[in-house]
């Protein structure tokens, strides 16, 4: 059970790192406009 | 690069501003500029150093502060603008803001909407300007952006970039803490060790640090200038509630043998701030779309559009800087930006939210389309005839901003009570972590949080704006603009109805009725040689002569060169028919009024137009109005909702008569003149009824104010103009009788979420001073109570199938 003094805080770790991937994610817009991305394939210009 | 100098415009810090030191120089043009396109070359390019403080001072320049006002007719030089407020959350905000823009001098009136988040401030032009009041409103906390503004939209966009982050931050930080709280709820006493259960607290801990210092920001931001200014409103509570079990947990965490206890709470807490931001970003996104149909139209015209250049280039240029005359090119998808006429193309365009069309209407080269409709089909150039304020478009959305920022009575009542209801609140905790103290003074701390998040006074101060805001954008799109939204609520429980004119029953063409000949003439012939010199007349009775010859069929035996038009009396010309032998034949006929074809006045019942040849009088035709297709269904309908309905006219008494009973009313009255009706009225409202009048909103005024309600047909009046409380964009009377169906379901709704509000407040505080109501429960309640209340108004955006009124 010793490992769990290491495992919770790596946990908490990473947490942060999802938290990261997540600022990344909403601030370039990804959840933004979620129909238009798909639709651009059909649009001329 | 333009746009990040203005973003800085609203950021600045404005206490810096000196109100009195306007610079000499202004700035040019505030251009809102769209993302890719460039702007046309002879904007000025207001320079990156300009100095931020100055940014506000660019909206006093006039030609800014037309973009989000309009002229009021209160007074000269007295100016009405409208502009989204950030930052405001409840119904005491509005209160505060309205109280610190009405007391600076210059600003005639304010009106902040709750729901809507938008204000109306009227203010004189010669003794103050915009950035003084937009100053004002950012000192008492809050900030001022002008409506309609690309400019608002983008920070809108950024607005909601930053709720999703803070609630996702607090949604994967109470997961994560809720797993290191499992083994302390089912471990048997001895299966942790010590340490072991200092670690989980020591990992909760830090992941509650996001939660408390970045989610919770906007609560605590709220709640401290709140303090700072000596108010209370809904987050200070809640800021409250999180800070004391914050500070307890860490006490627990740190300090196990203090005052506060052992026991930690980050479970509790990040679940209620959790739920808390879920309830508030779900409210966000369903006011957004409860005040959908208003922001939608409001914000529907296009930054940008592609102007025809002179040497034959398009160029994209600010709408703004459209003038009349100028050619631009629609893409299928856009939206046009200004009234004019096809000039080339043909399409199909969706004029739904101006006219309450709802079917696609096709639009050939020279045909007018209006600013705010939407090209579906193809590309088309444009010749612009009207921009800006002078649209169609622009006068409906001055309607719909001014109904948006008024409040119904009802909510009024609400803002009142917030702030009572709020002292009672804290004092309520204070009370019940008192009483608890002796006992248990960890647990008094809780039951105190526990009161401080469950109370909800936002259920309350939105249950009558939410419903109001989401029947006028459900009549928006049925082609009914309300004016007063308190309007909506006598409407439900009017049970008069009172056509005003039989012009409001009648179409505006008119139909043929009996056909009177000389002896040995054939009615048929006769119309045929009317129709032959009517084709060449743009006069009404010309043309619906034209066309009952047109529909029936007949084929053109008459032939007609040229007439000569005698304005008011009649056309003469000669026409000519080939006979079947060969031969031709011309006459000479005469078509008008009874002295110009020299004809006996003869006494009818209608209209009349006389036909004459050589030898005298050859047909007279009558004309009679023509009842509009959906009147007798209209009043049927009217009422089974139990609604009288009659008729007022100053026509003649047989041909309403005749209207009448064409449309299913029985009561009716003719030759009335304007003080007839209102004496009318007022002798049915002294019976205790209340009455709504419908009208052409133009010369009727007086009649339309004295009713309870009314209603005016919009179509071709200017829109600013009609005195009326609703104001029917199309053609469809039915109309008349969805608002009043639509009036009484919000009137319904409203008083649920009324009641509910009651009930949930009056029947959790209790529980909650007991100690029966744990935090997270307390979040989750609060959080689904003003959810439920929004929801419960956004039925009435859905359109429901004709149901029939009890």
């Amino acid at each position: 059970m010793d490992i769990l003094y290491l495992l919770i805080p790596l946990s908490v770790v990473l947490v942060f790192f999802i938290l990261g991937g997540l600022w990344w994610a909403i601030h370039r817009g990804q959840f933004e406009d979620i129909e238009a991305e798909g639709e651009r394939i059909l649009k001329d210009s | 690069m333009l746009q990040v100098t203005l973003w800085r415009l609203f950021d600045l810090d404005l206490h810096q501003v000196a109100s009195d030191a306007y610079p000499a120089h202004s700035l040019p043009m505030l251009s809102v500029g769209t993302d890719s396109p460039p702007l046309s070359s002879d904007v000025p390019t207001p320079g990156m150093a300009s100095p931020p403080d100055a940014a506000l001072w660019l909206l006093d320049d006039p030609q800014e502060w037309s973009a989000f006002s309009r002229p009021n007719s209160r007074a000269a030089d007295c100016w009405e603008s409208n502009v989204v407020i950030e930052g405001m959350h409840c119904a005491a905000c509005s209160l505060t803001i309205e109280d610190a823009l009405t007391r600076i001098p210059g600003v005639v009136s304010a009106q902040v909407g709750a729901a809507s988040h938008r204000a109306k401030i009227i203010w004189s032009a010669n003794e103050v300007k915009p950035s003084v009041w937009m100053q004002a409103v950012r000192a008492s906390g809050y900030r001022a952006v002008p409506a309609n503004d690309a400019f608002a939209s983008e920070r809108r966009k950024l607005e909601t970039r930053q709720a999703l982050w803070r609630w996702l931050v607090a949604g994967l930080c109470m997961m994560q803490v809720m797993m290191y709280a499992y083994p302390a709820y089912v471990a048997h006493p001895g299966d942790l060790t010590a340490e072991m259960e200092q670690l989980l607290r020591w990992a909760s801990w830090v992941l509650t640090l996001p939660v408390i210092f970045f989610s919770c920001g906007p609560f605590f931001r709220n709640a401290l200038r709140d303090i700072v200014q000596l108010r209370v409103s809904m987050d200070l509570p809640v800021a409250l509630g999180m800070v004391i079990t914050f500070a307890m947990s860490t006490a627990g965490t740190f300090e196990p043998g203090g005052v506060f206890g052992h026991e930690v709470y980050f479970d509790s807490l990040t679940m209620f701030v959790f739920f808390l931001l879920t309830g508030r970003w779900l409210e966000l996104r369903l006011r957004d779309r409860t005040a959908g149909a208003l922001e939608a139209l409001m914000n529907r015209l296009p930054d940008s559009v592609e102007r025809l250049r002179t040497d034959g280039v398009y160029e994209r240029v600010a709408v703004r800087r459209l003038l009349v005359g100028d050619a631009i090119r629609v893409q299928p998808g856009e939206t046009i930006a200004a009234d004019g006429v096809v000039l080339r193309g043909e399409t199909l365009v969706d004029e739904a939210l101006l006219t309450g069309e709802s079917r696609p209407l096709p639009r050939a080269v020279g045909s007018q389309v209006l600013s705010g409709s939407h090209n579906l089909s193809s590309t088309v150039e444009i010749r612009v005839e009207q921009v800006g304020e002078a649209t169609r478009f622009a006068q409906i959305v001055a309607l719909m901003e001014s109904a948006s920022a008024t409040k119904p009575q009802g909510a009024m009542l609400a803002d009142r009570l917030a702030k009572p209801f709020l002292i009672g609140v804290l004092l309520a905790a204070a009370g019940a972590c008192a009483w608890w103290w002796g006992r248990d003074p960890g647990h008094a701390l809780i039951v105190a949080v526990a009161v401080l998040i469950v109370t909800c006074p936002c259920a309350l101060s939105l249950a009558t704006p939410a419903a109001m805001l989401a029947a006028a954008g459900a009549m928006a799109r049925t082609g009914v603009m309300v004016r007063r939204l308190q309007a909506l609520e006598v409407l439900a429980s009017v049970d008069t109805l009172v056509f005003d004119k039989t012009g409001t029953l009648t179409r505006d063409a008119m139909v043929l009725g009996l056909v009177q000949v000389r002896p040995g003439c054939v009615p048929a012939e006769a119309l045929a040689m009317a129709a032959a010199l009517a084709r060449h007349s743009l006069h009404p009775v010309s043309r619906t002569l034209a066309a009952a010859h047109r529909d029936a069929g007949a084929s053109q035996v008459w032939n007609c060169e040229a007439v000569t038009e005698h304005a008011g009396q009649g056309v003469a010309g000669v026409a000519t028919s080939i006979q079947s032998g060969g031969a031709e034949e011309s006459r000479t006929f005469r078509l008008g009024s009874a002295i110009f074809c020299d004809v006996e006045q003869v006494a009818t019942s209608g209209a009349v137009v006389h036909l004459s040849d050589e030898a005298g009088w050859l047909a007279s035709f009558e004309l009679k109005e023509d009842i509009r297709e959906q009147a007798a269904e209209a009043v049927a309908s009217l009422q089974q909702l139990g609604v009288a309905v009659s008729i007022l006219s100053g026509d003649r008494s047989d041909s309403v008569a005749r209207i009448a009973g064409l449309a299913g009313i029985t009561q009716a009255r003719g030759g009335c003149t304007p003080d007839d009706k209102l004496t009318y009225i007022r002798g049915l409202q002294a019976q205790g009824r209340q009455v709504a009048m419908v009208g052409d909103g133009l010369n009727d005024g007086p009649v339309l104010a004295g009713a309870n309600v009314s209603f005016a047909f919009g179509q071709g009046a200017p829109l600013a103009h009609a005195k009326a409380d609703f104001v029917i964009l199309g053609e469809q009377l039915m109309s008349v009788v969805q608002a009043v169906a639509l009036s009484r379901r919000t009137l319904r709704i409203v008083r649920q979420n009324l009641w509910w509000a009651l009930l949930y407040n009056a029947a959790c505080v209790p529980l909650a001073v007991a100690g029966l109501l744990p935090a997270w429960l307390a979040g989750l309640g609060m959080a689904s109570s003003s959810l439920l209340v929004v929801l419960n108004a956004l039925r009435l955006a859905r359109p429901e199938k004709s149901k029939k009124e009890p």
